[in-house]
């Protein structure tokens, strides 16, 4: 009964959004009109939201009675989990994924005048693409359909795999993220609308194309670090087709982040910027089709179902065209005012945006070639870690280049640039002697490796430089983008030493015997038998003592959930700022001895600290005062 | 530079969007089904209770080939329509797979048992040479033929649509 009132608020938001999206088109700019859009649209938004939270207290409630809820909770999980369960599938997270859509245009019709002339434009655009969105979720996978007369009486049981805060917060921090650049996208489609040059949209949308950047940074790091301590997946990326459809908008979204800070200023770039801001939100909506159609097989897809995917492809196929027609009729009216000039910092984000679209490229052919492939061949084809290495290192090393000189050039004018300068000169040689240290101690040749340290060491350098002419000579410096650029060299670091020191080793061990493993001392001390309420595990215990004398017990584990009879791995992390030790434990051989899987991890945790990092540069920015200055 | 923009900026999205409604379009509704015919491979495996060995002359006539493992999250989804096909006396064999006999044992017992014979495959050797890359998986068999290999579950849906055509046009009988 109580999810039928849900199902009805839904319907009727639907409606309203429906609504908005039409009045939105009478273009008379008059401020009645404008006042309409606005309310009605909160009002929609205030349906949604309610219709959400009785479904969540549905969810606690242990409402079996609905067919979703019924088979992705449990009576017996902690209330926590029964909220997170309802983005543990495709209807629920799908339903997620629209009200925070609906969200970031409620935050933004509440905090943007009603005379803007953009904004019921914005706000129609928002509606029509909520429109969309919920007609697929009511007609092709309606989170409120209901088991009659009775549901069963517990629920299932859920993946003990999801059973974890970080994959709590992990999709719904990612969707914010995604949806977000809904705002920039409307927009910029506003923009093209209405015509008029004069109109500065990227002083409106920048505060929420940063925002939602944030949560798109956090939602790929969460996922990251899950898959590496959670799923024993031991690494921090895999190049998995949905990691893939991450990275696109999160590489756009970087791109439009730069370009927008040249258009903002002086209009320059602002062909860049509206395809970008185009391009951003359609790669957004692409993940969700790659995710929600079930073409691609990979760890995140949700059940397959043809009929899905081609109403998805429609939907989207037609809002992507559309605002590509769009942009094109338009593109002689937005051409640039003024010329770049040579070395600027405006030449400079040009080269950055080149650079980015070709990995967004890159990756886009990496993600379709196997499908085309199979379809044509007939084979099953994976395209993996070392084409995008092979495509990845080399730009990204051009780009971090490109970045070191592009700090000292100037907006709007060509500085003649010294490459025998103090700071230039100076931290080219720190880099290059780090560079060397590097290959002292660690022996590595791998060109790839030393190319990135050195892009890495170069910029790390130039900013610390930088830092310390702004503490000694007062010289401004811009602090958002030394934070994200810093950690960007920082990024690069981490990952180059993770992949040069990092190893990994199966040994097989009896209980009571000791193995050495690089400079480590492993004693199996015991294994033991626990039984919990809702799975038996295999616990073993072993003390491992490394070159400085430390020691400890590290206790990895293998389990099996009763209800679905499924085996966890639980791995056993031992941190240190410098390394992850981390032990999975396997199958026990017929002499009585153990597989033990070693994997020594240098560095992990600052490719995450780092890009916390950058997430942190852009909440500055955000709350700063003075952004009009930046 | 404006034209070849505008070019690009078109045909790049029209392009990737055609190509995915082709795949979708085309796509094969059961894309872990496969009907290429071959014989059993030569082999010889004990049973699942480590009495007897089991070799291609102890399978005759037309059956299922069931590939399953008490790990495998899938077979106990599964599971019930096995049963089902095996009380209206379809002839399944059961394939272990990669799995520890005692958790084999324990996971019949629990769940019933729908298999006339389980081979015992604890390495994997007879389920390579099928072409086996997980569990569950089932193959139609025709007189030491396969005529038909399914990855994934079984269940009604499946049943209908790629094993059913096959028993009528080839006429078998699976009792």
């Amino acid at each position: 009964m109580i999810v039928e009132i849900s199902h009805f608020l839904a319907l009727l938001a639907t409606g309203l959004f429906f609504l908005v999206g039409c009045f939105s088109f009478i273009r008379s700019g008059n401020i009645y009109i404008s006042n309409l859009i606005s309310r009605t649209y909160s009002h929609a938004f205030l349906l949604l939201l309610t219709s959400f939270t009785i479904y969540v207290w549905l969810a606690i409630t242990d409402n079996f009675s609905v067919a979703y809820i019924a088979s992705h909770s449990n009576s017996d999980l902690p209330t926590f989990y029964k909220i997170s369960s309802i983005w543990s599938a495709h209807e629920g997270s799908m339903f997620l994924w629209i009200l925070f859509l609906a969200a970031w245009g409620f935050l933004f019709n509440r905090s943007v005048d009603n005379e803007v002339a953009l904004k019921p434009l914005s706000i129609g655009i928002i509606s029509i693409v909520l429109v969309g969105f919920l007609s697929f979720l009511l007609l092709t996978s309606n989170p409120f359909e209901t088991i009659l007369p009775f549901g069963p009486p517990n629920g299932a049981d859920i993946n003990p795999v999801l059973q974890d805060p970080a994959l709590a917060i992990h999709p719904p921090t990612l969707y914010l993220g995604y949806v977000g650049f809904v705002i920039p996208f409307a927009c910029a489609l506003a923009f093209l609308i209405n015509g008029n040059t004069e109109i500065k949209w990227e002083e409106l949308v920048r505060k929420w194309s940063v925002s939602a950047w944030i949560f798109l940074t956090l939602g790929i790091t969460l996922g990251s670090w899950w898959a590496y301590y959670e799923l024993g997946w031991g690494g921090y990326w895999f190049w998995d087709p949905v990691e893939n459809v991450a990275l696109m908008p999160w590489l756009a979204a970087t791109a439009f982040l730069h370009s927008i800070s040249v258009s903002v200023k002086s209009s320059n770039l602002r062909i860049w910027t509206i395809l970008l801001s185009i391009s951003v939100f359609s790669l957004s909506l692409f993940g969700a089709f790659i995710v929600r159609s079930g073409i691609i097989d990979s760890v995140h897809s949700f059940a397959n179902d043809p009929q899905r995917g081609l109403y998805l492809l429609a939907f989207i196929g037609t809002i992507i065209f559309t605002s590509m027609i769009l942009f094109v009729i338009r593109l002689p009216m937005i051409r640039s005012a003024g010329s770049i000039k040579a070395f600027s910092k405006e030449s400079f984000i040009s080269i950055n945006n080149i650079l980015f679209g070709s990995l967004v490229f890159s990756i886009m052919l990496g993600v379709t070639y196997p499908l085309v492939y199979e379809f044509l061949f007939d084979q099953k084809i994976s395209v993996g870690a070392p084409f995008y290495n092979a495509i990845f290192i080399p730009i990204v090393v051009i780009a971090s280049i490109f970045l070191f000189f592009s700090i000292d050039s100037k907006w709007q004018r060509t500085v003649k640039m010294k490459f025998f300068a103090g700071p230039t000169s100076f931290s080219v040689i720190l880099a290059v002697i780090s560079v060397v240290l590097c290959i002292y101690f660690f022996n590595t040749e791998s060109f790839t490796i030393i190319a990135s340290l050195f892009a890495g060491f170069l910029i790390i350098h130039r900013y610390i430089i930088e830092i310390a002419s702004s503490i000694f000579s007062k010289k401004y410096i811009n602090p958002f983008s030394v934070l994200a650029h810093f950690s960007l060299g920082l990024l690069i670091v981490s990952i180059a030493f993770n992949s040069m020191l990092s190893t990994e080793r199966a040994i097989n061990i009896k209980i009571n015997e000791s193995e050495s493993y690089m400079d480590l001392n492993i004693f199996f001390k015991d294994i033991s038998l626990v039984n919990k309420s809702n799975h038996d595990a295999i616990k073993a215990n072993f003390r491992i003592e490394d070159s400085f004398s430390n020691s400890f017990t590290l206790s990895p584990e293998k389990r099996k959930y009763f209800t679905r009879g499924q085996i966890t791995t639980e791995t056993a992390i031992y941190v240190t700022p410098l390394r992850d030790i981390y032990l999975t434990i396997g199958d026990q051989l017929e002499d009585g001895s153990w597989i033990v899987n070693i994997q020594i991890n240098y560095l992990i945790r600052w490719i995450w600290i780092s890009a916390v990092f950058m997430s942190f540069a852009g909440l500055m920015l955000i709350f700063s005062k003075q952004r009009q200055k930046i | 530079m404006s034209f070849v923009l505008r070019v690009l900026v078109l045909i790049i999205p029209v392009s990737l969007i055609g190509l995915f409604f082709v795949l979708l379009s085309t796509e094969n509704e059961y894309p872990g089904a496969d009907y290429k015919i071959f014989e059993i491979p030569d082999f010889s495996l004990s049973n699942l209770n480590g009495t007897n060995k089991i070799s291609n002359k102890d399978l005759e006539g037309d059956y299922l080939l069931n590939v399953w493992a008490s790990w495998c999250i899938t077979c106990m989804v599964e599971h019930p329509y096995l049963s089902k096909l095996s009380n209206n006396g379809i002839k399944i064999i059961g394939l272990n797979y990669k799995d520890d006999r005692s958790d084999a044992l324990v996971w019949l017992n629990k769940f019933d048992n729908p298999y006339d014979l389980i081979i015992h495959d604890f390495k994997g050797t007879l389920a390579l040479d099928l072409g086996v890359t997980g569990a569950p998986e089932t193959f139609l068999v025709n007189n030491g033929k396969v005529v038909a290999h399914y990855q994934g579950e079984v269940n009604q849906i499946v049943w209908n649509e790629v094993f059913q055509p096959i028993i009528n046009s080839k006429n078998l009988s699976l009792k």
